[in-house]
């Protein structure tokens, strides 16, 4: 599953910011891939859909790498 | 000499009241206008906390055939425009020659959600025939021009949250041009729909539990909704004709921050400030009291600070900065005209009103906020900000007028 979301993100952001999946790692910071405030809520929507999850806002404030997000929403999807 | 434009009239309707006595009562005694979300206890939102106008019955105002064409933000500008054009002691043929600017960021939203709803959950073929002109986003400015005999330059002006102040703007620059002499100008918005408060729900930027501008644990905005109006004229033509003169409006100042869609810079709010005082002749240190724009997003609010402190230098620690959405909550495009009226008010009062819900200040949130409590003080300018998505900023500026 985890591997899912990884790959799921991945592809947003790559689409999001014009790089390649390759260039994002799990230990990618959000702020050295250039990721704002309003991509991050536009990339956690991408996750939400495909995952049928919904990720707080509080928890969000919290996430600062690529891992963060990978963890979180996989602990959502357990908790589910 | 470009003649003086002159404030003569003042009408609102928020979270605070229906009137222009109701607002300031609250406004000067902090007391907020912020309570649970009322009318969407059957569904999934997440919002709970709304500036909500209570005990609002439209018939109250209008007869039933007026309101088929009266959408809930159209009702909310009527209301403030008759207020603000009755205070003014304005007469039929100054009316006439007359023109009105208003200030809209949403528009028609109850008239298009009933719609959609009607079209597509209840499959209906037919839409109500008046769908149309009640739900255009200029259909607040065409009723006020209808209804009140205005007809002079009458449009609507849309830049989101910085509608009302680019409308005030535009309607000091057309008295001054000597193109009229009074303009009604304003802004109404009512942004309470399921559809609408999805969409800022998504955006992430809804507090949790209160608007609390400028505190450590700020964590969004509470939207509002209402209606601010005020009658402007020429100093000339208000003294000609006897008018009670509240304040001068004395400069409008206007940037765009060529930016980020959402995040605020700080320069281009303080190049609006700045443009502000220099249209108006204005050095930094005259000015006593600021309207924030201050929503209570983790973002505004330190960069508006910011900003301040650039522009005011060591005068930034004499002023007074409070944000009245604390109370009157965020009513998008109606924010600046409402704000507006808080602000003659205040000159006029010599009472500041508090950033009310205020607990411990954020981080690079260091002015004095007039926490809380009113503060009685005698204010020569006022400025009042505001700062819309897609970094359009607006700041009128006030001066205080003798007698």
């Amino acid at each position: 599953m985890k591997q899912d979301i990884e790959q799921t993100l991945k592809e947003s952001i790559a689409r999001q910011k014009m790089i390649s999946t390759e260039d994002i790692t799990l230990d990618s910071s959000l702020e050295e891939l250039g990721i704002s405030s309003l991509d991050s809520i536009s990339l956690i929507f991408d996750v939400e859909d495909k995952f049928g999850i919904e990720v707080p806002n509080e928890a969000l404030k919290k996430v600062k790498t690529v891992r963060d997000i990978v963890e979180g929403v996989d602990a959502l999807i357990q908790a589910n | 000499m470009q003649d003086k434009v002159v404030i003569t009239g003042l009408g609102c309707i928020s979270a605070l009241g229906h009137d222009i006595p109701a607002n300031w009562a609250s406004l000067s005694s902090g007391t907020s206008g912020i309570r649970d979300l009322e009318g969407f206890e059957d569904n999934d939102l997440k919002v709970r906390k709304a500036a909500q106008i209570k005990n609002f019955d439209p018939l109250d105002h209008f007869s039933p055939p007026e309101l088929a064409l009266l959408d809930r933000h159209t009702q909310f500008a009527l209301v403030a425009a008759r207020e603000a054009v009755t205070d003014a002691n304005m007469t039929e043929a100054h009316l006439k020659t007359s023109g009105a600017i208003i200030g809209t960021g949403c528009g028609g939203k109850e008239t298009d959600e009933l719609t959609y709803e009607k079209l597509y959950l209840d499959h209906k073929s037919r839409v109500h025939p008046l769908t149309i002109p009640r739900g255009m986003p200029s259909a607040a400015s065409s009723q006020i021009s209808m209804q009140l005999g205005i007809q002079g330059p009458v449009f609507t002006v849309s830049s989101a949250c910085a509608s009302s102040n680019h409308a005030i703007a535009q309607a000091v620059q057309m008295i001054r041009g000597g193109m009229i002499d009074v303009a009604i100008a304003g802004g109404a918005d009512a942004p309470f729909t399921y559809g609408l408060l999805k969409a800022w729900e998504a955006l992430r930027v809804l507090a949790s539990d209160t608007c609390k501008p400028f505190s450590a644990d700020r964590d969004g905005l509470v939207l509002g909704e209402g209606a601010g109006m005020i009658v402007l004229e020429s100093l000339e033509h208000a003294m000609n004709r006897g008018a009670n003169i509240y304040c001068e409006l004395g400069g409008v100042g206007m940037s765009a921050d060529a930016g980020h869609i959402t995040d605020a810079s700080s320069a281009g709010a303080a190049k609006a400030m700045k443009l502000a005082l220099m249209d108006s002749t204005i050095t930094p240190d005259q000015v006593g009291y600021i309207n924030a724009h201050g929503t209570g997003t983790r973002q505004n609010d330190p960069s508006e600070t910011q900003a301040i402190r650039e522009i005011f230098g060591p005068h930034a620690e004499n002023l007074l900065v409070s944000s009245t959405k604390s109370m009157h909550g965020h009513a998008l495009g109606a924010a600046g005209a409402i704000e507006l009226v808080a602000s003659v008010l205040s000159i006029k009062e010599g009472v500041i009103p508090p950033t009310a819900n205020f607990t411990q200040p954020g981080e690079n949130c260091d002015l004095n906020y007039a926490p809380n409590t009113p503060v009685v003080r005698d204010v020569e300018i006022a400025l009042t900000n505001s700062f819309a998505f897609g970094g359009l900023n607006a700041v009128l500026a006030l001066r205080k007028t003798n007698g």
